[in-house]
């Protein structure tokens, strides 16, 4: 399994997933996985995402939902805006690395996204604590997968 | 050059583009002419300032490189090394030739990156008249997958050197907590020489089918890069002027000279005239005599020049440098490999508190950074002086000439040549945030 962060941890609940893979590592709640932290470079997605494997992403997401709400859904059970206008190489962003994957054919079939509802997205503020009680919540969405699979 | 005519008296023009698309971070154009006079062609900067020298007040030594790295997604490395190298000249703190020779290859990685990066997904398809890269991937998959797998072998030098990729963590004060094993750097080496330098050879062939979608404009432009005796200067060397030639880093405040203009909140810059342009296209010209063959052959296919004034062609240096970064990678891969890896502990013991000065060159162009720490080894001034702000009054000069020079073509005809004018600058206005956007299907 590999479970990939992307977001800047330096912008607030943005760094959400660097969160995640840090407690992840204090606990050791999943010794197999590969770790990684692709940061702002979503496009690494498509050098990390394995086929053959379970692959879950996390990172922060507008969604609508409360502030702090995790939720973990597949890529076809949602639609992620395409913000072409941010389509740089830094904004190049998690909908435009997915888009580019499955036009790619490199789309792996097994992908989970966890996405938390960030409260705030500033540089330098630290995690809000809505979304710091997130983390929890998000380990056990990947735990919950990892179960599925018996 | 454009010999268009001069505008008939009486033609009014109005173009506002809000938010730039494939730039980083938040720019508007705004050209304003009224009957045949140019009232305004300008870069609008409207992103908030972001203050990292307040940030870095009171920080320890450890921690500057950690704060600069992460402010920025893709330019991270360009500031860790940056800071590193300011830190180390104010604190009297010696590295090593092996700890030099990592820190180029992390360089030239970054480059690579930034450039293939720029000139495939954001500049070329302008060249192709496609909105986006998206179009590409239908019409040239091949073209799309050659340009990530060059994006992944520019990505995995960062990797192997630096523990990871954007946000470095072993380059320290110092030197380096952890180097590269023999093997990894061999495996890097093969990979450069098997496919990197095809896949280079296949890019210049696909831009040289584009070239003739570069514009042909001219505007005689003070250039300013680094420039060292020994080598195409990215890391280390003086201040060079096309208009003024050399001084040392310690003059770095003259060399960029910043002001405040009202249409942008970032800062403005220059030095002999009213504007310069740092980057690619400003270190071709300093530096062309330092590159070796493949850069040249590149160079010549792409109609490169010595002494090139149009800022369009900064994407085609972009290339060329690319191609450089490849084959200085294979040689510094090779020193390292000749002398022997040597296991050494950083240098982190002060010889002395006081100010330094990091210029390095970024794939944007010349990064300063500039540090005072106090007895305890903590910040207590802090100055960065960023590529981006450095170019844009050159933007809004290019822009002035530029305007009247096209302006018998169609309104958006010119938007667009404004607009590919801004990206060829590459510029990075900000660093985004990935937020993810979504809609649950019903």
């Amino acid at each position: 399994m590999k479970i990939i962060a992307v977001g800047n941890s330096f912008y607030g609940d943005d760094g959400v997933g660097a969160a995640v893979l840090d407690r992840i590592r204090q606990y050791d709640v999943f010794p197999d996985a590969e770790l990684i932290d692709v940061h702002t470079d979503a496009l690494a997605l498509l050098d990390h995402m394995a086929r053959g494997e379970k692959n879950v992403v996390v990172d922060a997401a507008q969604m609508g939902l409360e502030p702090g709400t995790a939720v973990g859904f597949r890529p076809s059970e949602v639609r992620l805006k395409i913000k072409s206008d941010h389509l740089s190489m830094h904004g190049f962003g998690l909908a435009e690395a997915f888009d580019l994957a499955a036009q790619l054919d490199r789309m792996p079939a097994d992908v989970l996204i966890v996405g938390v509802e960030p409260v705030r997205v500033e540089i330098n503020k630290g995690l809000s604590d809505e979304v710091n009680r997130a983390v929890p919540r998000v380990i056990s969405i990947i735990q919950a997968e990892v179960q599925s699979d018996g | 050059m454009s010999t268009t005519a001069a505008p008939e008296t009486g033609t009014n023009l109005n173009i506002k583009v809000k938010h730039l698309t494939r730039v980083e971070g938040h720019g508007n154009i705004v050209v304003n002419m009224k009957e045949g006079v140019l009232e305004k062609a300008q870069l609008e900067i409207v992103e908030a300032p972001r203050y990292f020298e307040a940030m870095l007040k009171g920080r320890s030594f450890h921690e500057a490189a950690i704060i600069t790295s992460r402010i920025c997604g893709i330019c991270s490395l360009g500031h860790q090394i940056t800071s590193l190298k300011a830190t180390e000249q104010a604190l009297g703190l010696e590295v090593s030739e092996q700890t030099v020779l990592l820190r180029k290859l992390l360089i030239h990685g970054a480059t690579m990156q930034s450039n293939i990066l720029h000139a495939y997904f954001l500049a070329a398809p302008d060249f192709l008249k496609v909105g986006s890269v998206f179009p590409l991937v239908e019409t040239h998959p091949e073209i799309v997958i050659r340009a990530l797998r060059m994006k992944r072998l520019a990505n995995d030098i960062g990797d192997v050197v630096s523990g990871r990729a954007v946000h470095p963590i072993t380059p320290v004060p110092g030197g380096f907590t952890r180097i590269p094993t023999t093997g990894e750097l061999m495996e890097l080496k093969r990979r450069l020489a098997e496919d990197m330098y095809p896949d280079l050879l296949a890019t210049v062939e696909t831009l040289k089918a584009l070239a003739g979608a570069i514009p042909q404009f001219e505007r005689e432009t003070e250039y300013i890069s680094l420039r060292s005796d020994d080598d195409y200067a990215m890391y280390d060397g003086d201040i060079c002027s096309t208009d003024t030639g050399r001084v040392p880093d310690s003059e770095y405040m003259k060399m960029s000279n910043e002001f405040v203009v009202p249409h942008s909140t970032s800062k403005h810059a220059k030095v002999n005239r009213s504007s310069f342009m740092v980057g690619a296209l400003a270190r071709w010209n300093n530096n062309h005599d330092r590159l070796g063959e493949l850069a040249h052959t590149a160079a010549d296919a792409l109609g490169l020049k010595p002494g090139c004034c149009n800022p369009y062609m900064n994407t085609i240096a972009q290339v060329v440098e690319a191609a450089h970064c490849a084959i200085d990678s294979i040689a510094i891969i090779d020193k390292l490999l000749g002398d022997g890896l040597k296991e050494e502990l950083p240098n982190q013991d002060p010889t002395q508190y006081g100010t330094g000065i990091g210029a390095t060159e970024v794939p944007r162009g010349i990064l300063y950074h500039e540090y005072t720490y106090d007895r305890q080894g903590r910040v207590i001034a802090a100055n960065c002086i960023i590529p981006t702000g450095q170019n844009l009054a050159n933007i809004d000069d290019d822009m002035k000439k530029l305007v009247p020079e096209i302006i018998d073509k169609s309104k958006e005809e010119i938007t667009l040549h404004l607009e590919m004018l801004v990206r060829a600058y590459d510029p990075c206005i900000s660093c985004s945030v990935h937020m993810l956007d979504v809609d649950f299907i019903e």
